[in-house]
């Protein structure tokens, strides 16, 4: 019996779905067997990042509404050898096509065969995020340094609290190190004091992760980039390991520019 | 007719007290009330307190006894005392009595309601609300929306170790914390906002709260 992780945030933009890509992608890379559900129905993005976009047969609703087996409408990744599938959102209908309880159901039969199930969350707090969160054991919420997303990160997080999953964790991502560094954005002792919640980790602003979405190839496929560098290790965190959190760049000093920030201040 | 006298008129140094009896029927009471007043050769006008006793009036009687004395131009009622009340009455005070304790962080969006005082453990964050009949008192950052005095209280407080609150509330008083009010306080710990006898909300040092309200303290005891 696997376990479902829900991807959120109550903010749109801040990198969910780019973040379960991920995640889901680093998974498999460590030989877990993993299922990603896009449940953003009428906009899903999902499948465009994993690539997969041209290979949905059937999607979610077909197989909530039985016109499909729920593994007719599975597509495969064929760069990983059975061991991640996408369940695709419907882009025809929308939210209210699917109730919480037919969420929760269809999660509990995907949960008896694989490792992991990671649910991609619509933005907002409304019938999408309920059905997203319907069957999910586990909550993941992610931010960005800004202070709009960090408000609704914290109205997500009290949303969660009353639903029957183990406290979430957080991902701060899109961090530019030089603005965090010179007091322009939110930094990351602020944003987990003013959440109060685990911190799973930081993913710094990285350009290579638009190419590789663009491209269809996850970011955590490219190993020298440090965003993928920092996925990797929320995934080995997630599976039970302890990695320090990750320097980033420009945050290390010399000592002479030390001194020298010392005298300026 | 009982030879008793239902209703005595007394005089003390803070005014005259009308003694009702409270073992009669109510409907003697009032006609022996309305002789009463009439009869009476006063001159002048004097403060009257009415005093009830044991007799337990509802809202429509205590106006019928208020306007059959203020018929008399020369008395005029400085207040009704009685030593019973309802239970519905006297749940309603322990309720407003009873503090309230809430551990945890008040998140955007979420609102924490108590009738009497609130105690909140833990942060009050952006776009979450606090609300109490009495005072709220808040160990923690008050980053939020905090009513005090919801019920009408002008006397209630709101104190914070950090605070911070977008919007004040004391009673009917709304005050906003992007004005000068902010910028009085240098660093917004350790303090509490209340009604200033101006008759605006004011915020001051927590240090300072026993001297604006002594009355908060129901501490009894201690050496």
């Amino acid at each position: 019996m696997g376990e479902a992780i829900v991807i959120t945030s109550g903010k749109g933009g801040v990198g969910k779905t780019t973040t379960t890509a991920n995640l889901g992608t680093a998974l498999a890379l460590q030989g877990k067997k993993v299922c990603l559900v896009d449940t953003d129905i009428g906009l899903r993005n999902l499948d465009v990042i994993l690539g997969l976009e041209n290979r949905i047969i059937y999607d979610l609703v077909d197989a909530i509404e039985g016109r499909c087996k729920i593994h007719q409408a599975l597509v495969k990744d064929k760069r990983f050898d059975e061991l991640l599938f996408l369940l695709p959102a419907a882009q025809t209908t929308d939210k209210t096509a699917v109730t919480p309880q037919q969420m929760k159901q269809l999660i509990g039969e995907l949960k008896r065969d694989y490792d992991f199930v990671l649910i991609d969350c619509p933005a907002g707090i409304e019938q999408g995020y309920k059905n997203a969160v319907a069957g999910a054991d586990k909550a993941i919420v992610v931010t960005t340094p800004e202070i709009s997303a960090v408000r609704d990160a914290d109205r997500i997080i009290g949303l969660l609290e009353q639903e029957e999953i183990e406290p979430p964790k957080l991902i701060i991502n899109r961090i530019r190190p030089h603005l965090m560094n010179r007091g322009d954005t939110l930094d990351v002792n602020e944003i987990t004091t003013h959440l109060s919640i685990d911190l799973v980790g930081i993913i710094p602003d990285d350009e290579n992760v638009i190419s590789s979405s663009n491209k269809g190839e996850p970011i955590v496929m490219e190993p020298t980039t440090q965003a993928a560098l920092a996925y990797r290790n929320i995934v080995r965190r997630i599976l039970g390991e302890s990695v320090p959190l990750m320097t980033l760049e420009g945050e290390s000093k010399g000592v002479f520019a030390k001194l020298k920030s010392l005298f300026s201040k | 007719m009982s030879t008793k006298q239902l209703v005595y008129i007394k005089g003390t140094k803070d005014g005259l007290v009308l003694r009702l009896d409270d073992q009669c029927a109510y409907s003697e009471l009032i006609d022996e009330l309305k002789r009463k007043v009439s009869e009476e050769g006063m001159e002048g006008q004097a403060e009257v307190q009415i005093q009830l006793g044991n007799r337990y009036c509802d809202e429509e009687q205590l106006k019928e006894i208020l306007h059959i004395v203020q018929q008399s131009e020369h008395l005029k009622v400085s207040k009704i005392k009685s030593d019973v009340i309802s239970v519905e009455e006297s749940n309603r005070r322990v309720v407003e009595s009873r503090s309230a304790t809430y551990v945890g962080i008040v998140r955007s969006g979420q609102t924490i309601r108590a009738e009497g005082d609130l105690v909140v453990v833990g942060d009050v964050n952006p776009n979450a609300k606090v609300e109490a009949g009495g005072s709220i008192f808040v160990l923690g950052r008050l980053k939020g929306i905090a009513h005090a005095g919801s019920k009408g209280n002008r006397e209630a407080v709101i104190a914070a170790s950090w605070l911070e609150a977008t919007h004040l509330l004391i009673a009917d008083l709304m005050e906003l914390m992007t004005n000068e009010l902010a910028v009085l306080s240098e660093t917004p710990e350790m303090e509490c906002a209340y009604i200033h006898s101006n008759g605006h909300i004011t915020i001051d040092r927590l240090q300072d709260l026993r001297l604006f309200r002594p009355n908060l303290s129901t501490f009894k005891g201690g050496s």
